[in-house]
């Protein structure tokens, strides 16, 4: 592929190292699109995806234009970009990604598909860098849809991004390096933090982290968990509980910071085929990746803090030149994190306080028992003949669950939030529940649009070769 | 070794219907599926039952499947999501309201309980179809489920009777012996049984060429999306302008069309199944139907892979050599004709005989086809049907 300069090169996210592939990419004489999400419309927010904002939308997000440029000001890379030529789309959704395969062979050169307020188009590439960052992980709780819960993402965002922040009294979920950079963030724009709820006996960010929250007059409140955020129209209090013991007591504040962890954002690979692995320490799947970069399809790269340390651009650019796909024999070193054995610590300790009937999933309103059960939703006002296991296979011989059975006959995962909110603990529940390990639990497929979108912005003529007539078929030759 | 009384190939609701009647009839049942339950051609499909009006070979059948329809929740003590609300085809250009009055005369050779109406009554029926609307062919018969709630109802019925399924264990090689089907050869072993029913869709064919028999199935890809959920627009499942339609319980608008693409299948893999930006133009037709559509959001699409006899109707057949060996195709419309092919295919495993109408859906009505159909047709991988 080294002869063909420029490639086409499509980045995915204005993360840190999206910006600095595109960056290098177009110093290295290639044609570079960078595509970012942000910032997203209001409607768009209210899918609470990637980041969950949660149901308090500050007023202030509603001037859009103020709102795109106090944006772009708060990302220096994406502003560096912009200079360098690369061609910066924001505002811009990447819904998903095509290329020729065994069953669809009319893709013709390599596409994103990429939708705006102004429309929508498919964009070809030589080269698809996905780069496309992490969002919230969120448990669930009582009260966990009162305006005033947030994930830490969302919060930053409100914080530093749109800078529009609007609690006084924050308490926050976790205490792991993320919840403690909000921390900071939060009492430099002059919020209080009212406390740091953890499930554990120790600071989960270290010694240091602790004495500086300590000295910063934060209490942590150690061994806990949060039973419900409490209020009528939005959270004025929440309701934590001692693990041991199970004494409660309610802490006054206005909003409520979940900063347990954060995900990589991995429904573009995993929805284009990307082969895929579970690793314990994120407690993810995250796409198989060499060091460079490289995924199982071909000239196709992902990039992300949890996989690769985000790849030397270097590496990835001469990655990008050689073309092709990852080897069988270079998996990139495992990043070292110890967040699989948080977040299941966290789902532990809100199961155990917090009881089957707290709601798991959102959109559809599914409790935590139902979903375990396969209750079937709501709408249909009934039960099961028979309890059901979701335990479909036997030890050793590939998934024992399929989570998309689970979405199918609960619905956890089919609203609208594309199950970003609920997935995750729902496999967490699982493990937990039935004893079988995340590895061994089937993800419920992602699919395209990794977005919800407007019908009227993705609605496109089909070409004159394309018409057709007839479900399902035209008129086909007569037998005779 | 093991023995059972029949082995089913292929989980999906066809398969797993037929298991289900078995087992309720004694025998002893095993089904083997190369992946996971429902997630071929039963996880695309739309959920309608199609009455067949235009196949004279599959109506009857079809009649019969709309009967025991109405009592499956009660028979499988699953929820299906069936409802029985009519079926309206639409037309909104001239062409294909001419198209439509072709239809309804071929519908009047087998049903007397179609009528072409007007483009009110096809707006009163479902009311956010587009001002173009030209008119329509109506019943008030037919109706639409939930097809991956109905697949799993048969799968967990079975399951109750103490029926086992094994996911993941792709069958390799169907075994016969002495002209008699003997059982079949999975990566853990060989499996035996009297009778092998084969209803693993587009896989039927590279499953029985080794065996001599020529099954001829072509695979198809096909997209499919649904919308977030509305309140409830209408009831009626639909056709109209190359879409079949219909709005969930749960409020979901959920459709499928589009050209579709040829495909090849093998054995024992998992097909990919890619969505492709032909979503785009599906959404397209969407709201040119129903304009007020435009500010919903398409929230989920999938492709799945079916199987498209040459006449695009059903197939049952019982092979005489090897015997004890059924194969089944049903050609893109499996899920509405579930309830009684079932029956037609555990009769013909355990008995040798149904009274289901299926003589005439053999292979047999295939004697003058080209050995090179698909090729002659342009039915081969690689080609869209338009």
């Amino acid at each position: 592929m080294s002869d063909q300069i420029p490639l086409r090169v499509t980045v995915i996210g204005a993360s840190d190292a999206g910006c600095a592939i595109a960056l290098k990419a177009q110093a290295a004489g290639h044609r570079v699109t960078l595509v970012d999400e942000h910032p997203q419309t209001m409607g768009q927010m209210s899918f609470d995806a990637p980041w969950f904002y949660g149901a308090a939308l500050p007023a202030a997000l509603m001037n859009a234009n103020a709102v795109a440029q106090v944006v772009l000001e708060a990302n220096p890379g994406i502003f560096a970009c912009s200079e360098a030529g690369v061609d910066v789309r924001v505002g811009t959704i990447a819904w998903g990604a095509f290329q020729n395969g065994p069953n669809s062979r009319h893709i013709g050169v390599p596409k994103v598909g990429l939708v705006s307020a102004e429309g929508n188009e498919l964009l070809d590439h030589d080269v698809l860098i996905l780069a496309p960052g992490v969002r919230d992980f969120v448990p669930s709780f009582r009260g966990a849809d009162l305006p005033g819960v947030f994930g830490v993402k969302a919060g930053v965002a409100f914080l530093d991004l749109y800078q529009c922040y609007e609690g006084k009294r924050t308490l926050v979920l976790g205490t792991s390096s993320r919840a403690v950079d909000f921390v900071r963030r939060a009492i430099a724009r002059g919020v209080e933090i009212v406390g740091m709820v953890e499930p554990g006996t120790a600071f989960a960010a270290g010694d240091a982290a602790r004495d500086e929250m300590a000295a910063l007059g934060v209490p942590v409140h150690y061994a806990s968990a949060l039973l419900a955020a409490e209020g009528k129209v939005a959270v004025t209090a929440a309701r934590i509980c001692d693990l041991s013991g199970g004494a409660e007591m309610a802490v006054d504040c206005d909003s409520l910071c979940l900063a347990i962890g954060v995900l990589p954002n991995i429904e573009i690979p995993a929805a284009m085929g990307c082969r895929m692995r579970f690793d314990a320490g994120v407690g993810s799947w995250l796409p198989k990746t060499d060091a460079a970069g490289r995924t199982s399809l071909e000239n196709v790269f992902w990039l992300s803090s949890f996989a690769n340390g985000g790849a030397d651009p270097k590496v990835v650019l001469e990655a990008m030149a050689e073309g092709g796909a990852m080897g069988d024999v270079q998996p990139a070193p495992q990043a070292a994190s110890d967040q699989g054995a948080y977040l299941r610590s966290w789902i532990d300790a809100l199961y155990a306080s917090g009881g089957g009937a707290v709601t798991l999933c959102k959109c559809e309103s599914v409790t935590r028992d139902d979903f375990l059960g396969l209750a079937p939703p709501t709408y249909l006002h009934g039960g099961l003949r028979h309890p059901q296991s979701p335990v479909t296979g036997p030890e050793g011989t590939g998934p024992r669950v399929h989570q998309d059975l689970l979405k199918r006959m609960t619905r956890v995962g089919m609203g609208h939030c594309q199950g970003k909110r609920c997935r995750d603990e729902a496999a967490l529940l699982l493990s937990l529940r039935f004893g079988i390990g995340l590895e061994a639990i089937r993800p419920g497929s992602y699919r395209f649009p990794v977005r919800p979108v407007d019908l009227s912005l993705i609605a496109t003529a089909e070409p004159a070769g394309l018409r057709w007539s007839y479900w399902l078929h035209d008129p086909e030759p007569v037998l005779e | 070794m093991e023995t059972f009384d029949l082995i089913v190939v292929g989980a999906g609701i066809v398969g797993l219907s037929t298991a289900w009647r078995a087992r309720k009839a004694g025998a002893r049942v095993l089904v083997l599926d190369k992946g996971a339950t429902a997630y071929e051609a039963s996880s695309r499909a739309t959920g309608l039952l199609s009455l067949c009006g235009a196949s004279p070979l599959e109506a009857p059948l079809a009649q019969e499947a709309e009967k025991l329809w109405d009592r499956l929740d009660e028979d499988l003590g699953y929820p299906t999501e069936w409802s029985q609300k009519g079926r309206l085809w639409v037309a909104i250009t001239p062409a294909e309201l001419d198209e439509l009055k072709v239809t309804f005369q071929t519908f009047q050779r087998t049903y007397d309980d179609f009528e072409l109406v007007d483009a009110q009554t096809c707006r009163s029926i479902v009311p956010p179809l587009t001002p173009d609307t030209l008119g329509g062919l109506y019943t008030r018969r037919s109706g639409n489920a939930n097809p991956q709630r109905t697949s799993q109802a048969f799968a967990w019925a079975f399951q109750d009777l103490g029926g086992e399924i094994r996911e993941h264990t792709p069958v390799l090689e169907i075994l016969a012996e002495g002209g008699k089907v003997k059982g079949v050869r999975t990566p853990q072993g060989e499996v035996h049984a009297a009778s092998v029913v084969v209803c693993a869709g587009a896989h039927a064919a590279p499953l029985l060429a080794p065996l001599g028999l020529e099954f001829p199935v072509a695979p198809v890809r096909f997209d499919a999306f649904v919308t977030t959920p509305l309140p409830p627009l209408f009831e009626a499942a639909l056709v109209v302008h190359g879409l079949a339609v219909r709005q969930t319980l749960r409020g979901n608008i959920h459709l499928n069309g589009g050209p579709h693409e040829w495909v090849e299948a093998g054995v024992a893999n998992d097909m990919p199944k890619p969505v492709t930006p032909l979503v785009r133009n599906i959404a397209k037709r969407l709201i040119e139907v129903f304009p007020s559509l435009r500010s919903a959001q398409m929230l989920r699409s999938w492709s799945g892979i079916l199987d498209v006899t040459p006449d695009q109707a059903t197939v049952v057949h019982p092979f005489d050599t090897p015997s004890g060996l059924i194969a089944c195709s049903s050609a893109g419309h499996g899920f509405g004709m579930a309830p009684s092919l079932s029956v037609a295919l555990s009769d013909l495993a355990l008995h040798g005989k149904t009274d289901m109408p299926v003589a005439a859906l053999t292979l047999d009505r295939f004697g003058k086809l080209p050995k090179d159909w698909r090729r002659a047709w342009n039915w081969q991988a690689g080609n869209y049907n338009t």
